[in-house]
């Protein structure tokens, strides 16, 4: 017998969705008005998170850094949360390659989960504590999944989404590949500077 | 479950608006036939493709998700597409030909299967689906190509990446040809040229690559086809005997369950969904879903393995971010069978030099997943301007269990989801491993410092539907007509019965050109 729905029929309409995307930013609220920010922006603006939780956008925040440095400040956990708060269809995260069933911030918050609680477990402290050097292999046993204890989903598709939203943020935008030196070429150019 | 009909009976219903439903809707449409193109996804154009991989993700399949298992688990999120041109709205051009080796691998090995067609019942439908769609290339370099008319266009412009990968295959006595690309090298048919900005994986919205929105869909909607997005399909209904189907049932955006009545049906709903329609389809006397007599429907899925081989040239400027996203350059030298010994069996073709954005799954930072922190800001800082790469397409044989089943999630209309269950044979892997070790001699041989390859990957889906001559051992006859359901043809990669090592797309062209001209016949007869 099925057990789940995943399919939202009722769903607002997804042509409509796209197209506010469309409009270029992510609707982020600050200070209780609803504004059209960059996820940079919304970081540096203290925007509320819709889904995420304070404790876990900061915790997503450091894990991101770590990974890719520049991360945090282009506002990582912002990115994620706007996505996570769209319908599965207009999201841009890259989970969506990685065959991770839907809710995906059902995935995030048990992939935060399972990495604070290895953190203590292991190193004895809170993972946003820890220096690099400390942090470095706790992240190193992530892709091949040797790091114990987890509890959460495969410790390798987590350490590769968020590595991969990090390295969209980082790497994957006009600003970026102007500071790389790449030549962005756009034939239509991506609404917002992310 | 009460349902509304969507107005008025057609002449044919087509599930899914992607390369095959596009193709078929426009011969069928040129002939006068009334018809509708059902897809759940977005009525996609040009103006939606930004040059984005982060953006380009809104592309891909969003409706119900589909699970993935097995010991080689099909990466079915990227692998798929929806809305107007489906998957080949973001598909790469890389049009190579099957051989003809690759549809008797049965009766020359005893392995696998054999296609109920050979090569030259194909090969007018190559020859022609390249002058519709303008392919570019070099035939006379291409030296393993078999017979056929020359490309209609010149070969697309090379640059460094594909000059320094082709150093190595020169120096072990292997040949480059340019790769045969579905992009325009020069203006064809009111299309431009490409501008080898390496966007394609983002969709081209300037028409060079030769996605359905630029070929065959604005013939369908010329001719008159009628295209409901939104209508996800969930079963094809029972006709008067369990020998016809009325039509089909699809629940709309709205979430109204809906029925499309139809003379006859075609299901190019890609390579998963048309099996896991089939499979809900137990209405009638199809107990075990429709089409479905010899138990094969979903059985013999088949994908391509990836491997993935990289190299640093420090004292040059690899320009890996120009070109196309497909590839560059090609080289077929084991494409045989048996070519690579060790234990493999299947085929081998090599991609050289596709585009590689600095994000995303094929991009720069993913080429080195496991490394992080600092050591990854100093390899992006090496890697953006002087990697290179190539890819080794291998063959996935043909394996019974592999599969697209019916999960135990509910989608629309309540069926069930379906799931892939893939793990390729061990045949299969050899060629994976063995294409790797090549790739690693190639690459160091062009004097490439610090290459390695990446773990195995997989593109491309095919099987699942499979063609043949005895409705026992198989699902369609050679036009994808249905063994059991006399008015049902199926359409896509999901007929063949091998995968050999090329990318499916202009086969998948090529039979569906001739399925839909062998329907139009047989209707008029
Ligand atoms: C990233 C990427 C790169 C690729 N590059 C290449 C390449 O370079 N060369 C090559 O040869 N091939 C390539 N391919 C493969 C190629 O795109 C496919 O082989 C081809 O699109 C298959 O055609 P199709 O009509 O079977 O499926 P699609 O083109 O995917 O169309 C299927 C359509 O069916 C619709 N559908 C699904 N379920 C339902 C349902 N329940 N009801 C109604 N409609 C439904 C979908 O929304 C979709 O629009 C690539 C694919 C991808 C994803
Ligand atoms: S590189 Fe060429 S084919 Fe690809 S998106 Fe740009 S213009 Fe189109």
């Amino acid at each position: 017998m099925p057990t789940h729905t995943s399919f939202d029929a009722h769903g607002p309409d997804r042509r409509a969705l796209l197209k506010s995307a469309a409009l270029g930013l992510f609707a982020y609220t600050v200070a209780g008005i609803e504004t059209l920010l960059s996820p940079a922006q919304a970081r540096a603006q203290g925007a509320r998170f819709t889904v995420l939780s304070d404790a876990d956008a900061a915790l997503l925040e450091a894990f991101g850094e770590a990974l890719v440095p520049g991360a945090r400040a282009a506002g990582i956990a912002h990115f994620v949360d706007a996505n996570l708060a769209r319908p599965h269809a207009a999201s841009l995260l890259t989970v969506r390659y990685l065959d991770v069933l839907p809710p995906h911030d059902a995935f995030y918050r048990a992939g935060l989960a399972a990495l604070d609680a290895a953190s203590q477990a292991l190193r004895g402290a809170a993972f946003a504590q820890l220096s690099p050097a400390a942090a470095k292999p706790l992240i190193a046993a992530m892709l091949p999944g040797t790091i114990s204890p987890w509890h959460g989903p495969p410790p390798a598709l987590f350490y590769l989404a968020v590595r991969s939203d990090a390295a969209d943020l980082v790497y994957g935008t006009p600003a970026a590949y102007a500071r790389m030196k790449v030549p962005y070429m756009a034939h239509i150019e991506p609404p917002a500077d992310w | 479950m009460a349902s509304q009909q969507a107005s008025g009976r057609t002449d044919a219903v087509i599930v899914g608006a992607g390369a095959a439903g596009n193709l078929f809707a426009a011969v069928l449409a040129e002939a006068g036939k009334s018809v509708l193109v059902l897809d759940p996804g977005p009525d996609w154009t040009a103006s939606d493709l930004y040059s984005s991989s982060i953006w380009s993700r809104r592309l891909r399949w969003g409706g119900p998700a589909i699970e993935s298992t097995g010991a080689h688990a099909f990466g079915a999120g990227f692998n798929t597409g929806w809305g107007t041109g489906g998957a080949a709205l973001h598909h790469y051009g890389t049009w190579p030909r099957l051989m003809p080796s690759d549809f008797t691998m049965k009766s020359d090995f005893g392995k696998g299967l054999d296609w109920p067609i050979g090569y030259d019942d194909l090969r007018p439908y190559y020859d022609r689906v390249q002058d519709d769609v303008g392919v570019s290339g070099d035939a006379a370099a291409e030296i393993w190509r078999p017979a056929g008319a020359p490309y209609p266009l010149p070969p697309l412009v090379q640059f460094a990446q594909a000059r320094l990968l082709a150093k190595g295959f020169h120096a072990l006595g292997m040949k480059t040809a340019p790769s045969p690309m579905a992009i325009l090298s020069q203006d064809y048919k009111g299309r431009p040229a490409c501008l080898y900005d390496g966007w394609c994986d983002a969709g081209c919205p300037i028409g060079a690559l030769a996605n359905p929105l630029v070929t065959y869909h604005p013939r369908a909607i010329a001719a008159g086809a009628r295209f409901v997005h939104g209508a996800h399909v969930t079963r094809l209904l029972p006709g008067k005997t369990a020998r016809l189907a009325s039509g089909v049932e699809y629940v709309d955006s709205t979430g109204t369950t809906r029925t499309a009545l139809a003379d006859m049906v075609i299901l190019a709903a890609s390579t998963i969904s048309n099996p896991a329609i089939l499979l809900n389809s137990t209405g009638g006397d199809w107990h075990g879903g429709a089409g479905n007599s010899s138990g094969l429907v979903g059985r013999y899925f088949m994908t391509h393995s990836i491997a993935s081989v990289y190299g640093f040239f420090d004292d040059e400027e690899t320009e890996n971010y120009l070109g196309v996203t497909g590839a560059q350059a090609t080289n077929m030298d084991h494409y045989g069978k048996q070519s690579l010994g060790g234990g493999a069996f299947g085929s081998l073709q090599w991609q050289l030099a596709p585009t590689m954005k600095p994000n995303d799954l094929l991009g720069v930072a993913m080429a080195r997943a496991d490394m992080f922190g600092a050591d990854l800001t100093a390899f992006m800082a090496r890697a953006v301007h002087h990697l290179a790469v190539m890819f080794g397409f291998g063959e996935g044989l043909p394996v019974l269990e592999n599969r697209v089943e019916l999960a135990d999630r509910s989608g629309p209309g309540g069926t069930r989801t379906p799931r892939v269950v893939h793990s390729f044979a061990p045949e299969s892997v050899k060629v994976s491993e063995m294409a790797a070790q090549l790739g690693l001699k190639i690459i160091t041989a062009g004097g490439a410092a610090a290459p390695w390859s990446g773990p195995m990957a997989t593109a491309h889906m095919m099987g699942g539907t499979i063609m043949g001559t005895d409705p026992r051992t198989s699902v369609t006859d050679s036009f994808g007509y249905s063994h059991d359901i006399g008015n049902l043809v199926i359409a896509g990669p999901g007929l063949f019965p091998t995968a050999g090592a090329m990318n499916p797309n202009f086969t998948n062209h090529a039979v569906t050109l001739r399925s839909a001209e062998h329907a139009l016949a047989r209707w008029l007869s």
